[in-house]
């Protein structure tokens, strides 16, 4: 069953009691929560996502609640619990959801050493991954959901996962997260994109998600074999260019994109080593073009 | 400095590298670093995985224009020195005991 299929009500009693049992492709979230907003976003963004039985494995049991004491009624708050700790501070009751979906970003990158884990959007043509490692005001999160808009596979919009024994790309099809000035672009350019309220005032500035398209969520199991890597570059009214790039220099923005690299060692060193090897790399700076840019990337995966 | 010193790769065994082009990535397990070493520091570092034993400047300059074509205006002694510098900073290359 997904969540979409849930009976009414259902949703709502799972957050409230035993928690709802959510597949995010590879990894089992278990997720509660009281507040409506985390509820009604689970419902819009996770609604083709598989509900679990309470009997099924969950990875990670975690929890937004609100903060206790007069923090319920003087601007309240929020906090994230993963195991029934906060790892974290709490924020506005505002970013409940937000701060689930940075929570779970926390626990999968923390916790899944079984893939190496690269801070870096996603997608897939012809079964082949093109991965965008980059640090944030790069633009990354708008060509990826701008290429997902346009047919692209989304495989992840932010947590690249490679597995360590077969070098493949993991599917982890969750929100596409936007920011500030983007969350306008991809309104004008994806206007059939479900995407929930802006959240203000976030510690990255004005936040909206965007639902994952159903197929990639229902190819969740296809994973991908390298293709590209390309290092975005957004400057606004930049003219577009997607120029080769060296491959020790994609490996090196590989490296310092990667959150477990250091955890792997040795073996983190070989994995990227292999998957540079098997991909172009090149560097795309663009100034907002998004349909030309678009059209760029297609070409990319029919020259190859 | 005497062109007589021995150098060669510190700790060997620690070390992993791919070649991508005329560049090499590196990484050292003995201090959980990753270089990308530039086409000349690379042809050096590989004379000295190559050569466990050791080598000196005149053997690594005579390695590097035996393989590569080098400009006819570079000083290649001055410029594979520079890059041993440069590799013992990184703790790859060390010089080799007497």
């Amino acid at each position: 069953m997904i969540v979409s299929e849930l009976p009414d009500g259902e949703l709502h009693r799972l957050l409230g009691r035993s928690g709802l049992r959510l597949r995010l492709g590879p990894i089992v979230a278990n997720i509660a929560s009281p507040f409506e907003t985390v509820e009604a976003a689970l419902a819009l963004h996770y609604a083709s996502h598989e509900v679990l039985p309470d009997s099924e494995f969950a990875d990670f049991h975690v929890a937004v609640d609100p903060v206790p004491g007069l923090r319920r009624w003087i601007r309240p708050q929020a906090y994230f619990r993963f195991d029934a700790n906060p790892p974290f501070n709490p924020l506005a009751a505002s970013q409940a959801f937000p701060l689930l979906e940075w929570g779970l970003n926390w626990c999968i990158s923390a916790h899944c050493h079984q893939y190496l884990i690269i801070h870096g959007a996603v997608v897939e043509r012809a079964g082949r991954a093109l991965v965008m490692p980059a640090p944030p005001g790069s633009g990354k999160s708008t060509l990826c959901a701008a290429l997902v808009a346009r047919g692209w596979r989304l495989l992840s919009d932010e947590l690249t996962l490679i597995d360590v024994e077969t070098r493949r790309f993991v599917p982890l099809p969750r929100p596409v997260s936007l920011k500030n000035e983007s969350i306008r672009i991809i309104a004008e350019f994806w206007p059939e994109a479900r995407m929930s309220p802006v959240v203000h005032d976030t510690l990255k500035g004005s936040v909206a998600h965007v639902r994952p398209p159903s197929a990639s969520v229902q190819l969740a199991d296809q994973t991908a074999v390298p293709g590209w890597i390309v290092l975005p570059a957004f400057r606004a009214g930049e003219p577009m260019a997607l120029t080769p790039l060296a491959k020790s220099t994609g490996f090196m923005r590989l490296v310092e994109n990667a959150f477990n690299y250091s955890v792997l060692g040795r073996r983190g060193f070989d994995i990227l080593a292999d998957v540079v090897a098997a991909s172009d790399c090149r560097e795309f700076r663009y100034g907002g073009q998004l349909n030309d840019a678009i059209a760029v990337f297609d070409d990319l995966a029919r020259v190859r | 400095m005497t062109e007589q010193a021995q150098w060669r790769a510190a700790t060997p065994q620690a070390l992993a590298w791919r070649r991508f082009d005329d560049e090499i990535v590196i990484y050292n397990d003995a201090t959980g670093s990753t270089h990308q070493l530039g086409a000349l520091a690379s042809e050096v570092m590989l004379s000295l995985i190559q050569n466990p034993s050791g080598m000196d400047l005149r053997a690594l300059v005579g390695a590097l224009t035996a393989r590569v074509e080098v400009a006819a205006d570079l000083d290649v002694a001055i410029e594979v020195q520079r890059a041993l510098d440069d590799l013992t900073e990184l703790h790859l290359a060390a010089r080799a005991p007497a």
